[in-house]
């Protein structure tokens, strides 16, 4: 590990390694900063680690997420600390002292392998981790926590000799010590996230008495394949297969009862729905599900689809009701609960094999402790305070906040506001660092030109992953037979920490000059091993992977000597391909440090300031004449703050920036490049005069539209109005307003339905927000709320509670029958069913507010979809790199999205995206030059027959025939696709990496047998 | 540009059935240019007979060389160190390519591998179309730079005949009316006249009516 | 008799079909093992010559399998490939080799239900063809011939 010593001015402290913490770290560490990464726990990871899939994509999303956790990927910045707490701090923002405790782990993270001995030996000694456990059998899950280490509880340890005699490493330390070091630190993020809650605290649900009734996350891992009953759905008091699972939401949420809290998780909905979905994929007509609820949120980007897929895909029921309690029957293992729906009078009761609780977030005690010792506010519900127009900001100078610590969220937002910390963050550090020339540490590269091969070959078992299907042993005795290779071993976990040293240790006493690692994907791993090629003085080039674990061992999991045979072959032929290696250079270009940032509304702006602030020359592309988009015309937020002022602020600031240049009246027309080196061109102003822009990232901030739709007389009546425009009067008009009696709401107008089937997310906070300031006005006003699913999520469900004290009166529609209005001189009639009473109710109204919420720019983002070659969703918003773990990347690399242009949200949740793409720039553009990687085609000039076919076959445009007679490819050009090494007829051109020799080679390594 | 195209393989495997080893050759120029006989066409031919002999129980030894132009004897004399481990030469190269081989290594048996067709121009990538005929005398300067005698499936000087048809030929509706062709250039240029001014019947001696042709510049002669 | 085990090439595109037969494996799907994948970075990378040679070498059948029509990650790597097995195949048809021993596949780097039928329906495929009648042969020789370099 990297000597942290002299980090006054540079460090960031992140406390907490959930996905908020890990994401905030990597972002930090890829912008090279250094990261002191603080965890209570033994391995990081936090909750999601223990989620059997993560919706709406119902992917393992961890396996795509933990090879970036590793080791290798993160040690050159990331100082990892576990089992370690804040205990006091000191200082300001730019030079924090803080003190760390650490308890004693009772192993050397140095020695341990995570062989397992301690654990199979003394499991009541082992504090262990199902969710984390590596060695269970058909495990996927989370195959390398981070550190990869065990620990040992030693209170709970009879017997320590026979402990420490059992550990063939010695890595066990008897009297190890809680130790406290002081660290300084320029700035900290906070991202401790919460606990769940324990829902045992409700007598009448019966958790912890009744074994059938579980929470959602003990739910989650008896579905997932490393949980206690390897994947096997079973009902906990038999272990017979349930029929019929119940979900109750909302368990401690939503409540004003006795250890109720009375914020919405946000999560919960989506959760309970994946989990039925994911049973339903399991057992289809085997199992019923039922979910019980109250509202449904699926509020977040194509969640509502989801939804509709659960209820008419899947045919899960949706019963809307909150059931009082859940009690035994008498009869046997099943659970009884009665309900009451608005179909049916009086209660109905029915049985069922295993209710689930969906319980939500609570803040730990932990952290209430901790806020202390940091000195930062919490809010009522004992959250992190921070501010609406900062998001991400704490009440002390130098400390951020992100994930749930801030407030309940899904992972997707708290990627955002992680990343957003990490910008913030990152304000305080030395921007000297930035000068720092990374490849210092490494070792210069040893030459081997003209040695003969020296192949060393290593064989991970990967736990079970491997070593389960296969005989790893076998395949070493077989390795150190074949031509060149002058060593061969087993390597256990290869890419763990160990096993690497262990390896550049070989490849020095062993005098290797080539290295084949039969592991898992080179797609996901060959960085990892490149690099360790690199730091033992070996190019990296000299390197081949057999992908024996991916493409072996999980397809022929059941059939040992197949395994055994097919991974022997994918060796042979990787010792002939990287005996054909020979070392690389990789191609690189200067950087462009240059940000454009198409769209000047709130998301743009703050991209713009927060890049400009820290040092990025920053072009701001502005399709209208002004800057200040969608929110220039909201006058104030659920929480009253004034947007106008807000804006105006904003605008001011961005215009007085130095590094800030601003172009209004630009529409984008061209664009070519790649990251670091974009050309984007733009027609300006009414002149049209062309103006091209160099830049080395691109956000797209470029809004949504207020939608209005043709509905409920909007448009035809003086007193039919969307939300926005009575937002306005409301600021505008308050004295005309005053002697209105009776106002009506209608939610979901334009969204939810057939033509544009998402939730728009804000409408429901937006319509409380303007009945909470119509009864400020006027407290007699009758305000009526005609909604489907009232979606005020998060704290904003206070607002919704205020709002119902007030008097305010929510009536549900369904989709099916809407609300009918008709005009009625200045006023409108609206009518409409009350499911409640049962009957069609008329009410007259002086005001008709449609919640008419956000529509993608569909034009806009079509044509610069089609321009930069961007993904779009059907509605016509930008579709992120993955919607989980890389909300603000986009799949081409080097373009970001931000705000309301990725889907609809309020302002603060577009400022986190703002300032969380800021973040991510960060990283791109910390490294001083591009990497193009060494993939390219190389023409060799005196097999050049000039015949034109590269020039004719390039996808881009790259090869020319040169003054000197031949065709000539410019690396930083080229893609490395390999179409005209393959066209070419005089075999005039290979591609690095992939020559005609090494594929040949392989070839022959696979058919010699036959041969 | 010379083109060509490959034989088929039977016609190759028949000449050298009764061969072990047999040196494949390969030319750089007009031949790889027109994907007829390049390093690549020679690796695929080489694989195509060692298939078709082993498909036969049998295996030959194929040396594989590409020349950088099999009509110059320096660089056919690339192929002498390895002439005499050989029982046959089977070139790809166009007809010259093949006799100056043969010219070269009097006693080895020379097989060609490749139909030499005509000189041609790329219409475009993998399409080439015939452009010259090599007839010795170029009257292009009064056919608008459209060779008839090349490109008009009767060779007319004063086309076109009757078979034209909508600026097609009768021969095959994928060939142009060379006349046509003529008569378009003419107008575009404005010089419809000269389309008027008949063409003397050609004296076909300087194509192949005074025998085998050569060319001699006695200043570069040696 | 013994079964008979082909041995089949598939030349798998490293940003979809190499990625599809990674997600066969991540989702468990079974596919018969006699399928050994040469990564290459584009379907239209595969020189009809490795296609030749490892026919020549004595694979039983060969797959290019590159990404799905319009979603090549080099624009139109797959349609060159397409073309060039085609003419690969006509190649093979004039040595009398059965055409059919190398084919053309696509699909998404999501697909991995797809790589694992398709590497069992092809395995089957060829397993009814029987062995590749040079590979046949090669068994028989005592030592292989020296491979011949390109120049």
């Amino acid at each position: 590990m990297t000597d942290h010593t002299n980090d006054a001015q540079s460090t960031v402290l992140v406390i907490g390694g959930g996905v908020g913490g890990i994401k905030a770290a990597m972002d930090l560490s890829e912008a090279r900063k250094d990261v002191l990464l603080v965890d209570k726990a033994a391995a990081i990871g936090g909750l999601m680690t223990q989620l059997d899939r993560t919706f709406p994509t119902n992917n393992c999303d961890l396996c795509t997420i933990s090879p970036h956790l590793s080791a290798g990927a993160r040690e050159q910045h990331i100082e990892l600390m576990p089992l370690t707490e804040v205990t006091a701090l000191a200082g300001d923002a730019g030079d924090f002292t803080v003190t760390l405790t650490s308890a004693p782990r009772y192993i050397d993270l140095d020695k341990c392998t995570a062989c397992g001995e301690c654990h199979k030996q003394y499991p009541e000694c082992v504090r262990f981790y199902p969710g984390l456990d590596h060695r269970a059998p058909t495990c996927m899950r989370y195959p390398q926590a981070t550190p990869q280490a065990f620990s040992i509880d030693m209170a709970a340890c009879k017997d320590v000799d026979a402990l420490v005699k059992v550990c063939p490493a010695g890595a066990i330390v008897v009297d190890d010590q809680e130790k406290e070091v002081t660290r300084r630190v320029s700035s900290i993020i906070l991202a401790v996230g919460a606990e769940l809650f324990d829902p045992g605290k409700l007598d009448h649900f019966g958790h912890g008495r009744y074994p059938n009734v579980v929470t959602g996350l003990e739910y989650e891992r008896i579905m997932s394949a490393s949980g206690p009953t390897l994947g096997n759905l079973v009902r906990p008091s038999d272990g017979q297969a349930p029929k019929r699972v119940a979900w109750i939401q909302c368990a401690g949420s939503r409540g004003i009862n006795r250890e109720d809290v009375s914020y919405c998780s946000s999560v919960c909905c989506m959760y309970a729905l994946k989990e039925a979905i994911v049973t339903k994929e399991r057992f289809q007509d085997d199992i019923e599900t039922t979910i019980f609820f109250m509202d449904m949120r699926t509020f977040g980007k194509d969640y509502e689809a989801y939804y509709q897929r659960a209820k008419e895909q899947y045919n899960i029921r949706m019963v809307r009701c909150r059931p009082h309690s859940i009690v035994p029957d008498p009869g046997g293992q099943e659970m009884r609960i009665s309900y009451a729906t608005d179909e049916v009078s009086g209660m109905t009761t029915e049985n069922f094999d295993m209710v689930v609780l969906s319980t939500g977030f609570r803040p730990a005690a932990h952290t209430v402790q901790l806020a202390e010792t940091l000195g930062i506010a919490l809010n009522t519900h004992q959250f992190v305070q921070s501010n609406h127009f900062e998001p991400v900001v704490t009440s002390r100078p130098g400390i951020y906040v992100c994930g749930v610590s801030e407030g309940p969220k899904d992972i997707p937002e708290t990627m955002v506001q992680a990343s957003a910390a990490a910008c913030m963050a990152a304000r305080h550090t030395d921007k000297a660092l930035h000068d720092v020339e990374e490849n210092d540490e490494y070792p210069p590269e040893r030459d081997v030109f003209g040695e003969a091969p020296r192949i060393g070959v290593f064989v991970c078992d990967c736990g079970q992953n491997i070593g389960g299907a296969m005989d790893v042993e076998a395949l070493v005795q077989e390795s150190a037979k074949y031509p060149h290779v002058v060593h061969a071993e087993m390597a256990g976990h290869g890419c763990g920490q160990e096993a690497l040293a262990r390896m550049r240790r070989m490849i020095e006493e062993k005098k290797l000059n080539r290295v084949v690692v039969g592991a898992c994907s080179p797609r996901t791993h060959e960085g990892l091993f490149q690099e360790n090629l690199r730091k033992a003085g070996l190019n990296k080039y000299l390197l081949e992977i057999a992908n024996i674990r991916d493409q072996n061992a999980w397809v022929h999991g059941g059939a040992r000597e197949l395994a055994t045979a097919k991974g022997k072959k994918l060796i042979r032929m990787a010792v002939g391909a990287v005996a054909q290696a020979g070392p690389l250079r990789e191609h690189t270009l200067p950087m462009n440090k240059d940000v454009l940032v198409l769209g000047g509304g709130v998301a743009g702006m703050n991209s713009a300031l927060s890049l400009g602030d820290q040092g990025y020359k920053v072009f701001l592309a502005e399709r209208t004449g002004r800057l200040g988009g969608l929110a220039a015309v909201i006058r104030r937020n659920l929480e009253g703050d004034d947007v106008r002022v807000y804006v105006a602020q904003l605008v001011e600031r961005v215009q007085a920036h130095d590094n800030i240049e601003v172009i209004t009246n630009a529409i984008v027309v061209d664009h070519s490049g790649m990251p670091g080196k974009f050309q984007t061109g733009f027609q300006i102003g009414p002149r049209m005069y062309y103006r091209q822009i160099e830049h080395g990232a691109t956000v797209l901030a470029t809004g949504a539209l207020a939608h209005r739709p043709n509905q409920y007389l909007l448009g035809r009546h003086k007193a039919v109005m969307t939300q926005l425009d009575l937002d306005d009067l409301i600021e505008a008009q308050p004295d005309r307003i005053k002697d209105w009696e009776c106002m009506v709401m209608i939610q979901c107008v334009g969204s939810r339905t057939a033509e544009n089937p998402n939730c728009s997310r804000i409408c429901c906070q937006t319509a409380i927000k303007n009945a909470l300031r119509l009864t400020d006005l006027n407290p007699e006003m009758r305000v009526f709320v005609l909604y489907r699913d009232m979606r005020t999520y998060g704290f904003s469900e206070d607002a919704y509670i205020e709002a119902r004290r007030r008097g305010v009166i929510f009536v549900r529609y369904e989709a099916e029958k809407t609300p009918q209005v008709t005009a009625d001189g200045d006023r409108v009639t609206v009518q409409f069913d009350d499911p409640i009473l049962g009957r069609p109710m008329e009410v007259s109204a002086d005001c008709l507010g449609l919640s008419t919420g956000l529509i993608a720019d569909d034009e806009t983002t079509e044509d610069l979809a089609a321009i930069f070659h961007l993904n779009r969703t059907e509605d016509g918003h930008f579709l992120e790199d993955h919607v989980k773990l890389k909300p603000l990347d986009m799949s081409v690399p080097g373009f970001f999205v931000a705000g309301t242009a990725h889907s609809p949200r309020s302002i603060a949740e577009s400022i986190a995206q703002a300032q969380g793409v800021a973040g991510r720039i960060q990283g791109l553009l910390s490294q001083d030059v591009i990497n193009l990687g060494a993939v390219v085609a190389r023409v060799d000039r005196d097999k050049c027959a000039t015949c034109l076919v590269c020039v004719r076959a390039c996808p881009y445009n790259v090869p020319f025939i040169n003054e000197d007679r031949y065709s000539e490819i410019d690396p930083a050009k080229c893609h490395g696709c390999g179409t005209c090494a393959a066209e070419c007829p005089a075999k005039a051109i290979q591609l690095s990496c992939f020559e005609d020799a090494p594929i040949m080679a392989k070839l022959e390594g696979l058919l010699e047998r036959i041969a | 540009m010379i083109t060509a195209e490959r034989k088929p393989l039977a016609e190759i495997i028949d000449y050298i059935d009764n061969c072990r080893r047999i040196l494949l050759v390969g030319c750089n120029e007009c031949v790889t240019v027109c994907a007829a006989g390049g390093r690549k066409e020679v690796a695929m031919l080489a694989s195509a007979m060692q298939m078709d002999f082993m498909k036969r129980g049998k295996t030959v030894d194929i040396r594989e060389m590409t020349l950088e132009r099999q009509c110059e004897p320096e660089y056919v004399e690339e192929l002498a160190p390895f002439i005499d481990q050989v029982d046959a030469v089977v070139s790809m190269a166009c007809g010259c390519g093949v006799q100056e081989v043969v010219r070269r290594f009097r006693d080895k048996r020379v097989y060609p591998a490749v139909n030499t067709q005509f000189m041609g121009a790329a219409e475009r990538p993998g399409v080439w179309a015939e452009r010259c005929h090599g007839c010795g005398n170029c009257l292009l300067g009064l056919t608008g730079g459209i060779c008839p005698i090349a490109r008009c499936s009767k060779r007319l000087m004063n086309g076109p005949c009757g078979g034209s048809s909508k600026g097609k030929c009768e021969v095959s509706p994928e060939i142009d009316c060379v006349w046509q062709l003529i008569w378009d250039r003419l107008k575009e240029l404005g010089i419809e006249d000269r389309y008027e001014e008949i063409i003397l019947a050609k004296d076909w001696r300087t194509e192949r009516g005074g025998g085998p042709r050569k060319i001699v510049r006695e200043d570069l002669a040696q | 008799m013994e079964r008979f085990e082909p041995v089949i090439v598939a030349f798998c595109c490293h940003y979809c079909a190499y990625t599809a037969a990674d997600m066969a494996g991540t989702m468990r799907l079974d596919y018969p093992a006699n399928v050994k994948i040469v990564r290459v970075p584009c379907s239209g990378k595969v020189d009809p010559i490795h296609m030749m040679k490892a026919l020549e070498l004595g694979a039983d059948g060969v797959l290019v399998a590159g990404c799905l029509e319009g979603d090549c990650h080099f624009k139109t790597g797959n349609v060159r490939a397409a073309r060039r097995v085609a003419y690969v195949q006509q190649q093979l048809e004039e040595i009398g080799i059965e055409p059919e021993r190398l084919a053309m596949v696509t699909m998404s780097a999501g697909m991995g239900t797809r790589f694992a039928s398709i590497a069992n329906e092809f395995t089957e495929q060829i397993r009814k063809l029987g062995p590749n009648p040079v590979a046949a042969v090669r068994k028989g020789q005592a030592a292989a011939e020296p491979v011949a370099q390109v120049n």
